[in-house]
């Protein structure tokens, strides 16, 4: 522990601290432009400049290791004076107009900075040199004419994400933030998680979707789990009068610390499917607009003669993307109460017990074994911890039957022949480049992507002590393997098909697998293949809309919670589940948390 | 104590700040009760007095000769001289223009418009001032009070003139200090 003086107030901190982190631990803030939270001190806007009795000059704060003894004062007319003209500097290098940038009025950190100092204009003018603009992303838009040079984005792109795209070039007030060598960003290794965006201090990142949609005065943040797989990222939709306005990570979340990817920040913005708003019931071969109670009791008369026929009865398919309320109120209709052996979910799943702080030992392991994974794909956020610790040090080993996104970065990449994956993860070992890699390592991580390989990763995890860690599966798969939703789905023979679509995406595989059948009811939010062929289709939530629980891939409960409300007609997944079983005279029991 | 003598005038600007003055409502009646309203854009007296005024407040930025005489004037003519909005203050979007050359902005606007016919041409009549790179009006000359905004606040003009009508110096900061 260091002993400092901050302002007057004694302060004690750890070894190493910054002078910075020390003053916010107390209270004391300090305007900063380049520091982030996430991101290790870099010292390159010079906001936080304090005063160190005995220094000969101020020092900056953010980089400055605390010592013993020290005397800081943060708010002295000196470092006032400095404070104001870095922001001179600042504002005089590039366009910072205010008045033409969507961030102004609130949501900028500069112009906020600004507005701490009293400043009311600019004592010297721009020079008035244009910066070029990358429009090339579909997500995203770099104005280099916005840029301060604080480097968070490259540093996030680093860091935090592992990917590297982002850097610079030239020099001092021509420095331009580029992608990889000085292309495109839409034609550059960007990966599109968006994380550069949300660590911009000005509008030099800018979201597409988002932009001018509202300040931060006006919309209204609702923290929620991601539903794009089961790594849980921890979010925040943010939202303005009912209308979703842009995702971004959660920072305090403890999955995910921030980030997201491509699929969870971007692409539910993109939703161009044709919302089901009504319920639907087939007359005279036409599907057409109905009440929920003609709906309900066309599907509760269907099933309820069915309930109990073993193989001919009732096959009912459920999406994982669904809270696990909506799995076990389904799970207890079908399974339980109707006694049809065919109730399962869409993303089949290998029953795993849980593996307790994965992640966490995903974050710090030296020895990364990505078995049928490709996590530049899948699970990309579990992608962005390991490859952000590669320049540390940890070593990557791929076992795959294809190239993946890793092969090229692993340290050693073994092809696994189709048929033959666990036999070549089992004698991973024998590989002397393996075993070589694999020597010295004492927090080994094991990655799995396909159930071929989970026995032997169990037997490998056992014998390396290594942790496991099982990514596959939709949003909430794990609970539906708890409640056994985990066997292949099969409806053939079936009199009566129910498919709890929710708001997941449909593939043509499951169409032709229900085709044909004498009645498919369809529960889902938005309109498909699957619901053109349906007898009655329910509207129900999509992911904005509901509350509920999601079990992640390390066995961690985590809130979804509602962004936006459904139209009118719209129902919640359990809800119909629930109303469904009131119709056949039968009730839900138990409750879906296993607690 | 005789009213404070108050001109004002615009430079290159879009009156933006001049509707956001009178979106300061009735309290207007108590701001010209308290001064000696001089020159103004829509007065019979145009320019500000030989014999000068306390006051002096510009909108707009420079962008041309004529700006800069107009400053000048003001500037020699007032006590205290204000910028008022952003485009005094900074340039604001009129600079928008420096991030082109002259040449490209006056045949943007002279010739390629789309309700320009082949007859376009951009003017060269020795009369005319002579456009220039756009400034903020603290380029040109010294400014004792700047009004961010695009537009500033009624409030906060209602706030300055206030002040300066009392002979104070207005002070923004906190929630009087905008830039957008």
């Amino acid at each position: 522990m260091v002993n400092l003086k901050i302002d007057g107030q004694e302060v004690a901190v750890p070894d190493g601290t910054t002078v910075l982190r020390a003053a916010q631990s107390v209270g004391v803030s300090i305007p900063t432009l380049c520091d982030h939270k996430e991101l290790a001190p870099y010292g390159g806007c010079r906001m936080c400049l304090v005063e160190v009795e005995g220094a000969r000059t101020l020092q900056p704060s953010c980089t400055l290791p605390a010592s013993s003894n020290m005397v800081v004062l943060t708010n002295t007319p000196k470092v006032r004076e400095a404070r104001k003209f870095v922001l001179s500097l600042i504002f005089s290098e590039r366009n910072h107009f205010c008045m033409y940038c969507p961030v102004s009025g609130g949501d900028c950190e500069l112009q906020n900075s600004a507005y701490d100092e009293g400043m009311t204009h600019w004592p010297l003018q721009p020079n008035w040199q244009p910066f070029p603009m990358d429009a090339s992303h579909e997500d995203f838009v770099l104005d280099n004419n916005r840029c301060i040079l604080c480097r968070r984005c490259i540093r996030a792109c680093g860091e935090l994400v592992g990917n590297f795209t982002l850097g610079v070039e030239e020099r001092g007030a021509s420095t331009l933030v580029i992608a990889d060598l000085g292309i495109p960003l839409g034609e550059s290794t960007c990966i599109g998680c968006g994380t550069c965006v949300q660590v911009c201090p000005t509008g030099s990142l800018i979201d597409r979707a988002g932009v001018y949609q509202g300040r931060e005065k006006d919309v209204t943040r609702i923290k929620t789990t991601c539903v794009g797989c089961n790594v849980g990222c921890g979010a925040e939709a943010i939202v303005r009068d009912n209308r979703l306005v842009r995702i971004e990570g959660d920072w305090n979340a403890p999955v995910n610390e921030g980030l997201l990817c491509q699929i969870g920040r971007f692409e539910p913005m993109k939703e161009t499917r044709e919302r089901l708003v009504t319920p639907l019931v087939r007359k005279d071969g036409a599907l057409q607009a109905a009440t929920w109670d003609e709906a309900l009791d066309v599907v509760a008369g269907k099933l309820k003669p069915l309930a109990g026929a073993n193989g001919t009865g009732i096959a009912a398919v459920a999406s994982s993307r669904m809270p696990a309320e909506a799995l076990h109120g389904f799970e207890q209709l079908f399974g339980a109460k109707l006694g049809s052996p065919m109730v399962t979910s869409l993303e089949p799943q290998v029953a795993t017990p849980l593996q307790a702080n994965g992640l966490d030992a995903l974050k710090a392991a030296d020895c990364v074994l990505v078995a049928g994974a490709d996590l530049t794909v899948q699970h990309q956020v579990l992608g962005f911890f390991v490859k952000r610790n590669l320049p540390k040090g940890t070593r990557l080993i791929v076992v795959d039957s294809v190239a993946t996104g890793l092969t090229e970065i692993a340290d050693k990449a073994l092809i696994a022949p189709l048929g033959a994956e666990a036999q070549t993860l089992a004698g991973v070992a024998a590989d002397p480049a393996v075993a070589k890699l694999m020597a010295g390592a004492t927090k080994p991580v094991i990655v799995v992507g396909k159930s071929v390989y989970w026995e032997a990763a169990v037997k490998l995890a056992g014998a390396l002590n290594a942790t496991l860690v099982n990514a596959q599966g939709a949003a909430n798969s794990m609970a539906a393997a708890m409640y056994k939703l985990d066997k292949p789905f099969d409806p053939q023979g079936r009199q009566a098909v129910f498919v709890a679509l929710g708001d997941a995406p449909v593939s043509s595989a499951l169409a032709q697998k229900i085709e044909g059948a004498p009645f498919i009811a369809v529960q889902a939010s938005y309109v498909s293949q699957v619901t053109a062929m349906a007898d009655v289709v329910l509207p129900v939530e999509m992911w904005a809309e509901q509350d509920g629980h999601y079990l992640n891939i390390e066995g961690r409960w985590q809130e979804a919670h509602r962004g936006i409300n459904a139209p009118a007609d719209v129902w919640a997944n359990e809800k119909v589940f629930e109303a469904l079983a009131e119709r056949v005279g039968v009730t839900l029991d138990g409750s879906w948390d296993p607690k | 104590m005789a009213k404070p003598k108050v001109s004002m005038d615009w430079l290159a600007g879009c009156a933006g700040c001049e509707m956001s003055l009178l979106d300061m409502d009735e309290r207007i009646v108590a701001v010209a009760n308290l001064v000696d309203i001089r020159s103004t854009p829509i007065t019979d007296l145009k320019v500000p007095d030989e014999s000068g005024v306390d006051v002096g407040i510009l909108s707009g930025a420079v962008n041309n000769t004529y700006n800069e005489e107009v400053a000048h004037r003001m500037r020699s003519r007032s006590k205290c001289l204000v910028s008022l909005g952003d485009c005094a203050v900074f340039g604001g979007v009129v600079a928008m223009r420096n991030f082109f050359k002259l040449e490209d902005a006056l045949k943007r606007a002279y010739v390629e418009t789309e309700s320009t016919d082949s007859e376009g041409f951009v003017p060269s009549d020795p009369e005319l001032c002579i456009p220039t790179e756009v400034r903020a009006v603290s380029d040109i000359v010294k400014v004792d009070v700047n009004v961010p905004g695009c537009p500033p606040d009624a409030d906060v003009i209602f706030y300055v003139l206030s002040e300066l009508g009392q002979g104070r110096i207005p002070e923004l900061k906190g929630d009087k200090l905008h830039w957008h």
